[in-house]
């Protein structure tokens, strides 16, 4: 996979969670542009193995002379946010995957509703300057837990004046989503992006509404959480490696020199499909990619966030 | 079942079933496709609103039935023209969650879809049904003419009059099956017509 | 090297040629005996010095030529260049990219300055020089997509990408193996792969719609596609298939080794960056049966695929009327010896 050499340029604290960062490339040349909603997954080594984590592209995605991304302190977190915010400083290099973009804008909506939940803001940031770009109907709701958590604001204000909407939870502003998809014309999109439950009650809200579904977007980036360590066979490389508990399988075939497709790390775009050749227990399913029917069959997994409990995993890898 | 045969650029057309999650339901037939609608009320009357666009055609005419049993929001036109004018006023008005049905000829069925799709209703969205005649339109890839309502294997360009093969190859955005020049290899080599899109 | 473009014409008197190095270079495409329907794509990295795959768009000796007939195509027909509404990020995108990889690859053939969004266009062969502020439409003579495809040999097709397929949502095709632009335009992946037949299908039409949604930004991809033409016609067209499918009855056996050609497409994929579009490059080598033996193990080659060839295969490539003879000329070069697994010309 092409990697870009970045070094950071600049850090700041943008809420008590949220650290900005910018990043320019190493050799000083420009960043390709990208379009809004794009992610790039960074690596970064921590205490010698390696973290790849997906953060959205913020910023104008015109602006090829920097990329921004924002990171929030994740309480959960396997290293990877903490290692962002207490190791990373000006001048730190680390490296970055092309821009990818799995939450794009309908370039045929006749308007578009994003919903922003915390830190689900950061897709947004670059997808506003492409709706103001192409002069684009649009309205964006955002939710946060209190006012100094609602990072960006001020920001988003200038970019979007009328057209936002913030709701602050400490404020007892809720953000009625009946009532808003409700009365969307003909043509409308509705994006959201946030904590799962937001997600999920935008998205069951608008089917409710009798939406249909390629009307619906959302962005939910998994991370890999942690699990019961477990062990698996790699029939082409003939090896077996052990998962640990604080580890995606992905990242443990990784660490054991076994070179695995990826792209999104986050269970969306569906690179790292693997297929399952044996297994004597249950795969534990985390992604958003295979249907219902896939997951059962047992045939195929997704090494970037799903996991199994089982004696015996033999992976066509 | 479908009727009809199956390509695979050619949509799927099925029996009308209301949605259930809709919010308002917006319903336009033609001739034969009448009967779609009947069959649509006979398995419920949605508490939802309603508007049904109705015109008839040929010898197929609803319109009595219909006003016995559309309770509301029934209009009955006289042309498909007309039908099409109501369309784009009625779509103004209406909001997301409305869904769309449509029941009647192949070409038809395609020009209320040019007119949903100007207001962002994409083909997803909409719901048909064939109904009533299988002749099918074609668009002739050499002058770009469309000929309505072709029954048989080969047919006629009404723009250049060049015999046309119909290739089993079907465009959403021109409605249209592609017609292409049988005798060109050959001319004048033309195999028999026979009628089977009835 | 300086390329010395021919004046050629791909219509009528059919004045057109490969020079021996281009015989040399030709992407030949069969590794083995039988041919196989296949996906076949692999990373469009930089192929050796002089290869067709050297540069991202590859220019040789029949550029002018081919510019010149594309003009000519699009001229008598409008509705070989389309593009709807929402296509114009993935236009910029597609300006940038050809601009870029041209004045840095043929920098004795073509310029680009910047100066932020102003920029300025040259193209020598052409004899083109256009300012422009990139990303503003109107400051250019025509659509920037049509402007600059015009000035790239092969076809382009601008794809965009949502409810998890890709559409072919803009184009300008004038070198066609049978498909027709104006009637596909807006087709979804699956609806524009319609006609190709159930036998070559085999579901790897889906797997290559899921290995290119996820096509990566500065990782292009390509593939090999052939077919067999009568005479060197780039605009085969079914538009103009009245003027060139009588072509098919003037094949006989004194002249199927002029008449016929190898065609090869070269087909190329680019992410584009600010419209997270496709673009679809289907590049056209014409190479006649007897230019194409210049090389035996080639001659050789193409018999036992032809022999072998899928009778539903031979009737989709338009072949049936020729491919007899085709197959009789090639068999002077077949031995009957075994021969290693290579497209290699020697």
């Amino acid at each position: 996979m092409s990697m870009i050499d970045i070094k950071v340029a600049a850090v700041e604290q943008v809420t008590p969670l949220v650290k900005h960062f910018t990043f320019v490339k190493r050799d000083g040349s420009p960043f390709p542009a990208f379009s809004g909603g794009s992610h790039v997954v960074v690596s970064m080594n921590v205490g010698g193995r390696v973290h790849r984590n997906p953060y959205s592209l913020m910023g104008s995605p015109a602006d090829t002379g920097a990329y921004h991304i924002s990171v929030r302190k994740q309480e959960q977190s396997r290293g990877g946010s903490v290692f962002m915010h207490e190791n990373v400083e000006v001048g730190t290099s680390l490296q970055i995957t092309y821009p990818v973009n799995l939450f794009s804008l309908a370039k045929k909506a006749h308007k578009h509703i994003l919903i922003a939940g915390g830190i689900g803001i950061t897709p947004f940031m670059s997808q506003l300057i492409d709706l103001n770009r192409l002069n684009a109907n649009f309205e964006l709701h955002y939710a946060f837990r209190s006012p100094e958590h609602g990072a960006f604001a001020d920001q988003l204000k200038a970019i979007c004046s009328s057209k936002l909407h913030c709701y602050a939870d400490s404020k007892g502003e809720r953000l009625d989503l009946l009532a808003l998809l409700s009365k969307q014309p003909l043509g409308t999109h509705v994006y959201v992006c946030g904590p799962n439950p937001m997600v999920v009650a935008v998205i069951e809200t608008a089917r409710n509404l009798g939406w249909p579904e390629n009307h619906i977007h959302s962005e939910q980036f998994l991370s890999p959480g942690i699990g019961e360590p477990f062990k698996i066979q790699l029939a082409k490389s003939n090896i077996e490696v052990h998962v640990p508990a604080e580890m995606s399988m992905l990242e443990a075939i990784e660490a054991a020199g076994v070179e695995a497709d990826y792209l999104c790390r986050g269970g969306v775009c569906g690179r790292c499909e693997v297929n399952v050749l044996e297994s004597d227990g249950a795969l534990l399913h985390h992604d958003h990619f295979l249907t219902d029917a896939e997951k059962a069959a047992g045939k195929k997994i997704m090494p970037c966030v799903s996991r199994a409990r089982c004696d015996r995993l033999v992976l066509d890898l | 079942m479908e009727r009809g045969y199956w390509i695979r650029s050619k949509p799927v057309y099925t029996s009308l079933l209301w949605h259930e999650k809709a919010t308002s339901h917006l319903v336009v037939a033609q001739g034969q496709g009448g009967m779609a609608v009947l069959k649509l009320f006979q398995l419920m009357h949605p508490k939802q609103a309603i508007t049904v666009l109705y015109t008839p055609y040929a010898e197929a005419d609803y319109s009595k039935t219909l006003v016995k049993v559309v309770p509301e929001g029934l209009h009955i036109l006289e042309t498909e023209q007309e039908v099409l004018a109501k369309l784009e006023i009625v779509l103004q008005g209406m909001c997301m969650g409305m869904r769309l049905y449509i029941a009647g000829s192949e070409d038809f069925m395609w020009s209320v879809a040019k007119v949903a799709n100007k207001f962002g209703i994409e083909d997803a969205g909409m719901m048909k049904e064939l109904t009533g005649t299988l002749a099918r339109p074609i668009y002739c890839v050499h002058c770009k003419a469309t000929t309505h309502g072709v029954t048989t294997n080969i047919g006629e360009c009404s723009g250049c009059g060049r015999m046309l093969f119909v290739r089993d190859h079907f465009s959403r955005k021109l409605g249209a099956y592609m017609g292409l020049m049988i005798d060109a290899e050959s001319p004048g080599e033309l195999p028999e017509i026979e009628e089977i899109y009835p | 090297m300086a390329l010395a473009f021919k004046q050629e014409t791909f219509r009528n008197d059919y004045k057109y040629s490969n020079s021996p190095n281009a015989i040399k270079r030709f992407p030949f495409p069969f590794a083995e005996d039988q041919y196989m329907y296949s996906v076949n794509i692999e990373p469009h990295v930089k192929g050796k010095t002089g290869s067709v795959s050297e540069f991202a768009f590859d220019v040789d000796e029949h550029y002018v030529g081919e510019c010149l007939d594309k003009q000519l195509t699009l001229d008598l027909d409008r509705g070989r260049y389309a593009a709807l509404p929402h296509m114009m990020d993935a236009q910029w995108d597609f300006v940038e990219l050809t601009m870029e990889a041209l004045s840095n690859d043929y920098p004795e053939h073509f310029s680009l300055k910047k100066e932020g969004l102003n920029w300025t266009w040259e193209n020598k062969p052409l004899n083109i020089k256009q300012s422009f502020v990139f990303g503003d439409a109107s400051t250019m003579p025509m659509d920037p997509f049509e402007f600059m495809s015009k000035q790239v040999q092969g076809d382009f097709v601008l794809l965009d990408q949502r409810d998890e397929t890709l559409y072919a949502d803009a184009g300008f095709v004038t070198s066609q193996a049978d498909w027709s632009l104006a009637f596909d335009v807006g087709m979804s992946w699956r609806e524009w792969h319609a006609p190709v037949p159930r036998a070559t299908e085999l579901g790897v039409m889906d797997r290559a719609l899921k290995y290119l949604l996820n096509l990566q930004l500065g990782s292009p991809v390509r593939r090999l596609n052939w077919t067999m033409t009568v005479n060197p016609r780039l605009d085969t067209s079914p538009e103009n298939y009245p003027l060139w499918g009588t072509d098919r009855n003037t094949v006989n056996p004194e002249n199927v080794a002029d008449k016929v050609h190898l065609r090869v497409e070269l087909q190329s994929l680019f992410r584009l960056p600010r419209s997270n579009g496709i673009v679809f490059s289907i590049r056209c080598y014409l190479m006649s049966l007897r230019e194409l033996s210049s090389y035996p193990r080639w001659a050789k080659r193409l018999h036992r695929v032809q022999k072998t060839m899928h009778p539903d295969l031979i009737e989709y490539k338009g072949m049936t009327k020729f491919h007899p003879m085709m197959v009789e000329w090639l068999s002077q070069f077949d031995d009957g010896s075994a021969m290693a697994v290579g497209t290699q010309p020697e």
